[in-house]
């Protein structure tokens, strides 16, 4: 039996977004890797994107126009971990984050 | 003398349950802050008023029965004890609204919503004791434990189940004792304090694993 879940929230979107960044660990990951992870739409993705490297939890490394690459910071792998405690918590009460 | 020594160790355990109580609502508070779900809101309001609850008790019964012996202090400790009664009561009803499964429509949600509400109101109806009611709301916030265990499967949503359960089976025991004095039956009193502290610690044990990296 598996819960519907109903919507996801910004915090969650970021949060899946930043598992996508972590996974790919040291190398980083493409802004394409990250839509496909966290199932956005490309201006959507935009919009997160800023948000993270402005708030610091993520690094953008700019090669050329076309060739972006994401980097997790050490204030983004601390939010992730907090995230993830938030998440089990929540997820003890049957509250979806 | 019994009966005294047997206080002093509910006390006891109510204060570390407090203590547990308001460690959940540091958390739920936390986890609020951080992703504006308003059901957790809701879980670290009614872990506040249950601890709340909890330390007036001590602070109560400590200060009016162990201090004075008990000695013309009925009426403040009748209030004292009414006043837990009805905070655990609101507790519990926040916890039936936040643990409430989220993915039903909004219709779904009134219908259940004045389901309950009207069957509080009948035990109110029915039958006063403040035991008894709490008893009723926690009937089904274990049937909702129950339900999200069994949706998720995760371990910490069974902590919170055996935590719920263990609340209840206190609540049980604890109106079996309201029916006749505690000094005769002290087993039962100190076996409902009993579940009630192993409740509390069962959502102790939550909180360090669901905290673990």
């Amino acid at each position: 039996m598996s819960r519907k879940r109903a919507y996801r929230s910004k915090m969650r979107i970021l949060a899946d977004m930043m598992r996508a960044i972590q996974s790919e660990g040291e190398e980083g990951v493409g802004p394409t890797k990250i839509l496909y992870a966290a199932n956005l739409s490309h201006d959507r993705l935009k919009q997160y994107i800023d948000e993270l490297v402005n708030k610091e939890l993520i690094l953008e490394e700019d090669l050329d126009s076309n060739n972006r690459t994401y980097y997790l910071t050490e204030k983004g792998r601390e939010f992730l971990r907090e995230f993830i405690r938030i998440e089990r918590f929540s997820e003890a009460f049957g509250i979806d984050i | 003398m019994q009966v005294i020594g047997l206080i002093r160790l509910d006390l006891l355990f109510e204060t570390i349950s407090g203590i547990i109580a308001l460690m959940v609502t540091y958390y739920a508070t936390k986890a609020y802050r951080l992703t504006g779900q308003k059901k957790l809101s809701d879980i670290s309001t009614g872990f506040l008023v249950l601890s709340a609850g909890m330390f007036g008790r001590v602070i109560g019964t400590w200060y009016f029965f162990i201090q004075f012996g008990g000695e013309g202090s009925h009426l403040i400790i009748s209030i004292v004890t009414i006043a837990y009664g009805v905070s655990r009561i609101m507790a519990y009803i926040l916890f039936f609204i936040s643990i409430r499964p989220s993915h039903t429509s909004d219709n779904q949600e009134n219908q259940n919503g004045s389901g309950i509400s009207l069957l509080l109101m009948a035990t109110f109806l029915v039958d006063p004791s403040l035991e008894i009611i709490a008893i009723m709301v926690l009937i089904v916030v274990v049937l909702q434990s129950i339900l999200n265990y069994l949706s998720t499967g995760s371990k910490f949503a069974r902590y919170v189940l055996v935590g719920f359960i263990l609340l209840l089976l206190s609540h049980i025991w604890m109106a079996q004792v309201t029916s006749a004095p505690v000094a005769t039956a002290p087993g039962l009193y100190l076996l409902s304090q009993g579940a009630q502290l192993l409740g509390f610690l069962s959502l102790l044990v939550m909180l360090i694993k669901a905290g673990r990296d």
